[in-house]
């Protein structure tokens, strides 16, 4: 096989290629019907932490309010109530739903999981 | 076209065909898109459940109807009402307290109606007063609930009973041990009464007692709390678990020659002496029917 021949298989590999990573990446990409709460969208993750901090508000259940927030990642509670604090502060929530944000990350800095307070 | 050009075409079009392949195995297989701002319409039913779960408990908190319906508009569900109140049915059905099943069972019924509703509220059980000696028992049902009295008074020799149940001995003795006064106590939300007692002669509902609970709007009424007494035992359900037969709909399966006593704890309205009426098929043959008990908030 010529040089010619083996630069004009390269090209059209390099081509094939190209489309391939445009067709599964763009055209038509790898659709996830199953996704976890970590990767939702910032403005759902704030809804989420607020409709936590709601419930809390009326339960006072840390508890449950840190299991509910575990939902939305690894980071420690506080770190993605603090998150949703600075998301809902520029993002024009009201003042009570950023006073039960800060309740809740009041509460979420101050949380120890019943596992560490008996070891 | 010579040998010589149909062989580099085809070498070409080969070339560019493995390119493609690999291009695609590597962009859905080795590197696929990484979700990082999903909707929540696109999540794991699980964590569907769990998202319903909260912004149920938002709404007991906040009583903001249309943000809950917002929300649970972003699920996706064809029936948010329906999801929530299969859901709620899921949670009791393996176990978990209806305590955590109540604030999605209070949200379908407040969506079904367009307004919100009263919370569910137990209320003090009714108290039986006759002149012989007064027996009285506590009990708390659960530590968010207000403390619950029973009080009864009875005969000293009578069996000790709450309610008047179906006794061991044949029924001709019973009647050594007079009946309670039923004095319904106000409870804080309007008492639901029994509007209607339907006996129902088809043989497929055989010895069902059903329920029908309506608030004075005619809307059925979810997660209201049934008890049903006898003389072997006691049960306990909650209308809204058969959301397939309506949310104010609940059912129990009666023994035949077996009285029942029924409570609505929502509201403390009382039933006594309910059994499975006698029915008769076209053969002429008696079987027992079921009853269809109907009640409603003034």
């Amino acid at each position: 096989m010529s040089s010619s021949k083996i630069i004009t298989v390269v090209i059209a590999l390099a081509i094939g290629i190209a489309f391939g990573l445009v067709y599964g990446w763009v055209i038509e990409p790898v659709e996830y019907t199953d996704v976890t709460p970590d990767v939702l969208r910032a403005d759902y993750r704030a809804d989420y932490v607020l409709m936590t901090a709601e419930a809390y508000q009326t339960d006072f259940d840390a508890d449950a309010a840190a299991r509910r927030i575990a939902q939305l990642g690894s980071q420690p509670p506080a770190e993605i109530v603090s998150s949703a604090l600075t998301y809902a502060n520029l993002n024009g929530f009201t003042q009570d739903e950023i006073h039960a944000l800060q309740t809740l990350l009041t509460a979420m800095q101050t949380y120890q999981p019943e596992d560490n307070l008996n070891p | 076209m010579n040998q010589l050009t149909r062989n580099s075409v085809l070498q070409f079009t080969l070339a560019l065909l493995i390119g493609f392949g690999l291009g695609l195995a590597y962009s859905w297989l080795l590197s696929p898109v990484t979700y990082v701002d999903a909707h929540p319409a696109l999540l794991r039913a699980d964590f569907k459940d769990q998202y319903r779960i909260i912004i149920a408990a938002s709404y007991a908190a906040n009583k903001d109807l249309p943000r809950a319906q917002a929300r649970l508009n972003l699920l996706g569900d064809v029936d948010p009402v329906s999801e929530l109140s299969a859901q709620a049915q899921r949670m009791l059905a393996t176990g978990e307290t209806f305590e955590k099943a109540r604030p999605l069972a209070q949200l379908a019924t407040d969506l079904q109606q367009g307004y919100v509703g009263e919370p569910f509220t137990p209320t003090p059980f009714p108290t039986f007063n006759t002149p012989n000696a007064q027996f009285t028992s506590a009990s708390t049902e659960t530590e968010t609930q207000p403390e619950i009295s029973e009080e009864a008074t009875f005969t000293p020799a009578a069996p000790t009973v709450f309610f008047e149940q179906t006794p061991l001995i044949p029924l001709a003795q019973e009647t050594l041990t007079p009946r309670p006064t039923f004095t319904p106590t106000a409870g804080p939300g309007d008492p639901f009464a029994l509007v209607s007692q339907e006996t129902i002669c088809d043989p497929g509902m055989s010895k069902v007692m059903q329920f029908m609970l309506l608030d004075s709007r005619h809307d059925q009424i979810a997660g209201a709390e049934i008890v049903v007494t006898w003389n072997q035992g006691e049960d306990r359900f909650f209308t809204g678990l058969k959301p397939e037969l309506g949310n104010g709909y609940a059912d129990f399966t009666m023994e035949a020659d077996t009285v029942y006593n029924i409570r609505v704890v929502t509201g403390g309205a009382f039933v006594p002496d309910v059994r499975a009426p006698v029915c008769t098929d076209p053969n002429g043959v008696n079987f027992p029917g079921g009853i269809l008990l109907t009640f409603q908030q003034p």
